[in-house]
């Protein structure tokens, strides 16, 4: 499947998002809950490269992880931290991720939200933490500079030496 | 008689078994993942699935299904796909394992047809091959009076009583009918 959307279908699925959302029957917790037990299951057995999670204190519905920068990217030699929360309707919906570790990238904001159309209008229930964190990763390698978030960051990527240069101010702000 | 049915993969450990030894049981735990549900990763219980292959719940598949009615695909693989165009897998465990508290609509049934009857004559065992048979005389403008013999072949069957093309059909008959006649009697005289 074609991961570049079409903007005009992007945003329009984007508006209707948020009633789709409003629509969700809250689903069993039992059922989210074992999903994501499963899932922390699986990501400590793999023990992928460059990308890590475990749920924050004991509510299994809120995670931190972590991604190192993709090697031969200006991000090589960074980890960041996510905040990962699930909804009720997890799988059904995506979960909400933010990047807590500040990063300088096209594509997230200063607040550290993220924009990756996985993680809207593009979610799919076979997505897990895993494959978003390793989404996560490779959008830093690739971001979409045709709709940023961060107008500085999409202008300067053409740029590489300034482009790097924010990019160590940004992660040293922690 | 040449619609070939492919034959579905043997859906065995569609049921968990329990009550195996450790070691089995890790064995087991690794083919039983070929037979997961894609949403919630557990054994797929009331088991679906899509026309593009992939497996799921049926209250899974479901839930993904209402959650977002003007978009519905695969969650695998994002074909297009739909409540009514999945197919159920019965397995020999018992398939009554719903919880009646989940109110999710039965999960669709399999669609059966009856195989077809090869061969309806068996004098003419000729292995599985129908027996074809063709029988005609005439010259180009007459070439509809050639009879034909099909055995094996089924004819399509006839069209119901009462509509039009039952009434055309026993029109066209008939003419023909003469027609044969009108021939044969100029053959005689002629």
């Amino acid at each position: 499947m074609a991961q570049n959307v079409d903007p005009y279908y992007a945003q329009r699925s984007d508006s209707s998002k948020h009633s789709d959302e409003g629509r969700t029957n809250p689903t069993d917790n039992n059922a989210v809950t074992k999903r994501l037990q499963k899932e922390l299951m699986t990501l400590m057995m793999s023990q992928e490269r460059g990308v890590s999670a475990f749920p924050e204190g004991e509510n299994l519905f809120r995670w931190i992880g972590t991604i190192t920068g993709p090697k031969e990217t200006v991000y090589e030699t960074q980890k960041y931290k996510l905040y990962l929360q699930f909804p009720n309707s997890y799988p059904y919906t995506a979960p909400f991720v933010k990047f807590i570790t500040p990063c300088f990238h096209p594509n997230i904001d200063n607040n550290g939200n993220i924009c990756l159309d996985i993680l809207k209008d593009k979610w799919s229930a076979l997505y897990d933490v895993r494959t978003i964190l390793l989404s996560i990763q490779s959008l830093l390698a690739e971001p979409n500079i045709d709709s940023p978030l961060n107008a500085l960051a999409a202008e300067l990527w053409c740029k590489p030496e300034e482009y790097k240069k924010h990019v160590t101010d940004t992660y040293k702000q922690v | 008689m040449a619609s070939s049915t492919s034959s579905p993969n043997s859906s065995k450990n569609l049921n968990d078994a329990s009550g195996a030894s450790d070691t089995a049981e890790k064995e087991e735990k690794k083919e039983d993942r070929t037979f997961e549900c894609n949403i919630c990763l557990d054994t797929a219980r009331d088991a679906v699935v899509s026309m593009c292959g992939h497996l799921f719940c049926w209250p899974c598949l479901h839930q993904w299904l209402e959650t977002r009615p003007s978009r519905q695909v695969c969650p695998v693989c994002k074909a297009a796909i739909s409540k009514e165009k999945v197919v159920p897998l019965y397995g020999r465990g018992s398939t009554k394992q719903e919880d009646p508290r989940e109110k999710v609509p039965p999960r669709p049934a399999g669609q059966r047809t009856e195989p077809e009857n090869g061969s309806s004559f068996p004098g003419f065992g000729f292995g599985d091959t129908g027996f074809h048979m063709s029988f005609g005389i005439g010259a180009f403008p007459f070439g509809f009076f050639t009879s034909t013999f099909n055995f094996g072949d089924p004819r399509p069957s006839a069209a119901p009583h009462g509509t039009p093309q039952h009434l055309e059909e026993q029109y066209l008959s008939k003419l023909f009918l003469w027609l044969a006649v009108l021939f044969i009697l100029w053959l005689l005289l002629a």
